[in-house]
């Protein structure tokens, strides 16, 4: 280690966290290649070239011998002086060493300096050694989740610590004041530092542990760089574990959901305890919710968000993945008053503006019911009314059942762009027709099949109306009298002509 | 000595000056005696008497002791030292032939002069110390062996204690508790000594060397170089620049003060800027000091110390300016003269009153050897 380690790297380093500067030029930043410990400021080393001299023992501030000192560190060609104790210079000897630019240090402990010091300049092995033993028995003993980790991480190494996603975002860690250094950012003077960072491998591509090291020492850089490489791997495991038992867990919710879904009311004892492990109440009155994503978002991983939005919207209800969303829902002990299903519609509507800020959701709120049966009711409603909230842009993507009558709901179902391409093709026989096949047919279902009241509403006589009808029967090949058939004509005529 | 020395009334002003700078930063204010002195020597005034021409006669060593500044609070009665001679003739039976300056510096040495006058003795052109010093112990006398007791003090209310016997450390123990103890100050008789060892055992010629030194300050001009006032003087140059700071300590007997003196830039006397480029202003300089200058450091370097007289003069007017009349902020010139050659003859001499004597661990940094008969005064 013949270059030595500059004062200002030194200063910054957390072993030299209590060091001071007394006096001295700030803007001088000697390299420091070794440590020579006198005991008082009486002593008359040589060799001092190049050394920080340190006093370990007695430096009275007030001792002239103590000028006499900073002049043969001067002398001798010191980097710098350190004193035992933070106490101010007296304005002679601050004079002095601004004027011979000798840096003047003081530590409360100057041994302790002085040995840190020695070690980062001479021992750098040490160093490493040391960082990496303490960071594995770190990884071994850091409570639960990576977010502890990395904090345990941040204490030992003294240095900010941070769990990046692939795109360099803070996934842990420490808020961070403007952009971080990129790698090699340091000032190019061969000893690295900067923004030190370690791939987690396969297990979370793209994500890395960082920590930001200043260049300067090169046995910390060095200890840092080795340390990484042990606390990646354990972050990394950490990860894998964690994303383990999140999809473990959404594995049996949607289980129990669907179980829910399917019983049609009857619950097992053994579902309704698994119920019960999971906190769900399912007695009581349930207001389902649903929310509703694009195919390419991952239910079980953005599950968190979802959660967060929730909380922050003070929306208590317990959420479930559900193919491509989530189905929610909350429960009051006893059939909840109008104001209750106010404030949870705001509540609701508050956590779909929430929720999207970062993601394409749509929400869709159903009425409260009551029980089993009405859990599964109310979470269908809420999954219809989410469909319908997809096409809806101007309310926000959120749709309440409550606020539209179901009539009104299945018709404005009618209106959604899924349904019209199928109404069109269902009536498309009839384009280019003459004689107003379409409207007739709307009038016709709309009057409950009366010729007479058809011929009325539309000012032609009856026959035309019959003869119309029997066209349009001919066309279509359909059967007016098949209730199912009449009901699905009806809803592709009032969706064609609602969007002509 | 060229010649014996007439102090008269007209010389009291530079008299006084000389004084003030063998003071060396003490030796005690000694301004407010002008006229006392101008009083006592009366029209003709008096000879500096050279002690060779006064064989065996008994002399006396007269003074003050204790705190100069308590002189203000503690007015003298003006009979002090008259009782402390009186005192010390009834014990020994011996009437002095003629007095001398305990310590031929400021306060002592204008008290001593006004005091022949009026006690109608010849004044010795010579004296115990050479300039000043804090302590008894410190005198010529008791360093080349000889008795300082039988040792008379007279306070300004009157009581009086004659010492014999003592040891100089012990005389001064007791001195110095006897003051305390009383008026915070004495007028003092020391033990006659015969004019012969007078000679070999006193700083010899120093009242004459404050009056030359009073006159060289004298013919400088208003606002002189500093380089000017060092020559004039005899001395050397220490460095120019402001009082940037006096920290006192209270860590010894006397107190400790270090002055820190900031040059705006070099003085050209010293062209070392550091190695490795610092501020770029002029040297450093520390005083350190008791009642006296008693080290100068440049850079942390020492380069002048007592026995060596180091005074701090005031830049504009080159005025001596006491340890403890020092405020930051003073714009001085500080130079050195060299010292009493009593002290440096032998190193035996030179042990008792150079820096270790005074706790400062650091040898005597001292001017080099005067060379004529001149004391390092331009002729």
């Amino acid at each position: 280690m013949t270059d030595g380690i500059t004062l200002a790297a030194l200063l910054d380093h957390p072993d030299w966290a209590e060091v001071e500067l007394l006096a001295g030029p700030r803007r001088a930043d000697p390299a420091i290649r070794g440590v020579l410990a006198v005991p008082d400021v009486l002593a008359d080393p040589t060799g001092l070239a190049g050394q920080l001299l340190a006093v370990v023992l007695t430096a009275p501030r007030a001792d002239w011998h103590l000028d006499a000192l900073l002049h043969r560190a001067d002398a001798g060609g010191a980097a710098a002086v350190l004193l035992p104790g933070t106490a101010p210079l007296q304005p002679a000897s601050r004079e002095l060493a601004e004027r011979i630019g000798l840096p003047v240090l003081g530590a409360p402990d100057p041994l302790a300096a002085m040995l840190a010091a020695t070690r980062l300049i001479h021992e750098p092995d040490r160093v490493v050694a040391d960082l990496v033993t303490r960071t594995a028995a770190t990884c071994a003993d850091a409570g639960q989740g990576t977010d502890a980790l990395v904090a345990d991480l941040g204490r030992l190494w003294r240095r900010p610590v941070w769990l990046l996603d692939a795109a360099g975002q803070v996934v842990a860690g420490p808020d961070r004041a403007g952009p971080l250094p990129g790698n090699g950012d340091g000032p190019g003077d061969g000893t690295g530092g900067g923004l030190l960072e370690r791939p987690l491998g396969a297990r979370a591509l793209g994500a890395r542990l960082a920590a930001a090291v200043p260049p300067g020492v090169p046995g910390e850089v060095a200890a840092i760089t080795a340390a990484l490489g042990v606390a990646a791997e354990s972050v990394g495991q950490r990860l894998a574990e964690q994303r383990l038992t999140v999809e473990r867990d959404a594995r049996l919710r949607m289980a129990l959901l669907a179980e829910i879904a399917q019983s049609g009311g009857e619950l097992s004892s053994g579902a309704r305890r698994r119920a019960i492990d999971a906190g769900w109440q399912i007695e009581g009155w349930h207001v389902g919710i649903r929310i509703d994503v694009p195919g390419a978002v991952d239910p079980v991983a953005i599950r968190p968000e979802v959660l967060r939005a929730v909380a922050t919207a003070h929306l208590r209800a317990v959420v479930v993945e559900q193919g491509s969303g989530w189905g929610a829902w909350s429960t009051f002990d006893h059939a909840p008053s109008p104001a209750q299903l106010q404030r949870h519609a705001s509540a609701a509507r508050r956590a779909q503006w929430l929720l999207r800020s970062s993601l394409p959701t749509s929400m869709g709120v159903g009425r409260a019911h009551h029980g089993v049966p009405g859990l599964i009711r109310t979470l269908s409603e809420a999954g219809d009314a989410a469909r319908l909230a997809t096409g809806r842009s101007t309310s926000g993507h959120y749709v309440h059942v409550d606020r539209m009558g179901l009539g009104q709901m299945l018709l404005a179902w009618t209106r959604t762009d899924t349904f019209l391409p199928a109404a069109r093709s269902l009536l498309e026989p009839l384009h280019g027709q003459p004689g107003e096949l379409l409207l007739t047919l709307t009038a016709f279902l709309d009057a409950e099949s009366s010729l007479t009241e058809t011929a009325a509403v539309l000012g032609v006589h009856r026959n035309t109306v019959a003869a119309r009808i029997s066209r349009v029967r001919e066309l279509l090949a359909v059967d007016l009298a098949d209730p199912d058939e009449r009901l699905a004509l009806h809803l592709a005529c009032r969706s064609v002509v609602f969007h002509q | 000595m060229s010649g014996r020395q007439r102090l008269g009334a007209a010389d009291v002003d530079a008299f006084i000056v000389g004084l003030t700078l063998l003071g060396s930063g003490g030796g005690g204010e000694a301004e407010a005696y002008r006229h006392t002195l101008r009083a006592a020597l009366g029209e003709g005034g008096i000879e500096l008497g050279d002690p060779a021409e006064f064989g065996d006669a008994p002399v006396v060593a007269i003074g003050m002791l204790g705190g100069t500044r308590m002189l203000t609070e503690k007015l003298p009665g003006g009979q002090e030292i008259h009782r402390a001679v009186a005192a010390l003739t009834r014990w020994t039976g011996v009437a002095p032939a003629a007095v001398m300056a305990l310590e031929a510096a400021g306060l002592n040495g204008t008290l001593a002069a006004a005091s022949a006058a009026q006690l109608g003795l010849p004044l010795l052109d010579a004296d115990l110390m050479g300039r000043a010093m804090p302590r008894m112990d410190h005198t010529s006398r008791a360093v080349a062996g000889g008795p300082v007791t039988p040792f008379a003090m007279s306070e300004p209310s009157g009581q009086t204690l004659l010492v014999d016997a003592a040891t100089p450390y012990g005389l001064e123990r007791i001195a110095r508790a006897f003051v305390a103890q009383s008026g915070g100050w004495a007028g003092t008789a020391m033990a006659p000594m015969p004019a012969s060892e007078v000679v070999t055992d006193a700083c010899l010629g120093s009242l004459g060397r404050a009056l030359r030194l009073g006159r060289a300050h004298r013919e400088l001009p208003s606002k002189s170089a500093p380089e000017r006032v060092a020559a004039a003087l005899g001395g050397q140059l220490l460095g120019v620049g402001r009082a940037a700071d006096i920290s006192r300590q209270p860590s010894t007997p006397f107190g400790r003060a270090s002055i820190t003196v900031l040059s705006g830039s070099d003085t050209g006397s010293d062209t070392r800027g550091g190695t490795r480029g610092g501020t770029g202003s002029g040297p450093v300089l520390r005083l350190e000091a008791e009642n006296e200058y008693l080290l100068v450091l440049r850079d942390g370097v020492p380069v002048a110390s007592c026995p060596d007289l180091i005074c701090a003069l005031d830049r504009r007017t080159a005025t001596p300016i006491a340890v403890d009349s020092l405020r930051p902020g003073d714009d001085l010139i500080v130079v050195v003269l060299p010292g009493p050659p009593w002290w440096r003859a032998s190193p035996e001499r030179l042990r008792h009153v150079d820096p270790r004597a005074f706790g400062l661990g650091c040898d005597a940094v001292l001017l080099p050897e005067p060379s004529g008969a001149a004391q390092g005064l331009p002729a």
